[in-house]
């Protein structure tokens, strides 16, 4: 099981975070065009799984897979969304999605007077944080495919 | 049922006040009120002297509350260690980690993970350590106006060297 990046996304589309583990494959294009793509797919995918559901869509779009890899998608009711890759061997990400955002953007983010909300996040403290939680979930095994 | 219910709520934020976040989001919003509302001065340092006085008058107020069951004082340092313990333990959910004296009126407060700034940062960077000061006026101001309701005149600086521990410097006036 690998965990490969993680974007956090504002209500409003501003890459707030970005960070990466184990990519293998670069994308070619800057960091703020790649997150402009991604936001932009998520956004239609989200109104897509809206639209073409059979049943009432409750939590909506929660996750896609390639042969590759897999995007786990998470969003608040406030609009953050968090968007983790990983390989097609993990399945609870959700968890951590839910843990990344209650014990690490809650308490190193929204309890800092000194970050803005919707900028992107300069703060060590949370970088050093997010780090942690993701080295130490069994979700993370750094080894190379 | 019910009653286990309040009881729950109870040892949960063990007094029954307001949930702590409330404070801190306030206190964010009331830093950011002073800052606003005046411009730096001359030297580049930020005036904080109106957080100062908001401190003051809470200070002073608490201690009318949390002193309602105390039998009176036997001294200066009596009072200290009281601020020390209870005050701060009712305040911040924690004691103060060190109090040093000289005996002649300069105490030494220092709280090793004070709550205001333990999200700030950690003490191998040295990020938001310029703006950090702020986020200390209001509790100079709270233990000053405490002490004055006391009886103690004093006046009360804050150091920070690593976050997020910092360091109260009381100096009692004496007349």
């Amino acid at each position: 099981m690998t965990i490969h990046n993680l974007y956090i996304f504002s209500k409003n589309g501003t890459l707030l975070y970005y960070a990466e583990w184990n990519r293998l494959n670069k994308s070619g294009i800057t960091k703020e065009e790649e997150a402009k793509l991604m936001y932009g797919m998520l956004f239609s995918i989200k109104s897509f799984v809206s639209k073409i559901s059979p049943l009432d869509p409750k939590e909506g779009f929660l996750y896609y897979k390639t042969s590759k890899y897999t995007l786990h998608y998470f969003e608040t009711p406030s609009g953050l969304k968090f968007v983790l890759n990983t390989d097609n061997a993990t399945h609870n990400a959700r968890e951590l999605l839910q843990q990344l955002y209650k014990e690490v953007y809650l308490e190193y983010v929204v309890k800092n007077p000194l970050c803005q909300l919707n900028e992107p996040i300069q703060s060590e403290l949370f970088k050093l944080k997010v780090d942690e939680l993701f080295k130490k979930s069994p979700l993370f095994l750094s080894r190379s495919i | 049922m019910r009653q286990q219910i309040i009881d729950a709520k109870n040892s949960s934020h063990n007094s029954g006040e307001a949930d702590e976040c409330l404070f801190e989001y306030l206190h964010t919003e009331m830093v950011n009120y002073a800052l606003s509302k005046t411009s730096k001065n001359k030297e580049g340092e930020e005036e904080l002297s109106r957080l100062e006085w908001m401190g003051f008058s809470v200070g002073y107020r608490i201690i009318e509350r949390l002193t309602r069951e105390w039998n009176r004082f036997k001294d200066e340092l009596d009072m200290i260690k009281f601020i020390c313990t209870d005050f701060w333990s009712s305040l911040y959910h924690k004691q103060i980690d060190n109090l040093r004296t000289n005996h002649h009126g300069v105490y030494v407060l220092q709280d090793n993970s004070f709550r205001l700034l333990d999200k700030i940062g950690t003490s191998n960077n040295k990020q938001y350590l310029q703006e950090s000061p702020r986020l200390l006026a209001f509790t100079c101001g709270l233990l000053r106006g405490s002490l004055a309701n006391l009886g103690i005149i004093s006046t009360v600086n804050a150091e920070i060297a690593t976050l997020p521990s910092c360091k109260f410097h009381v100096q009692v006036q004496r007349i």
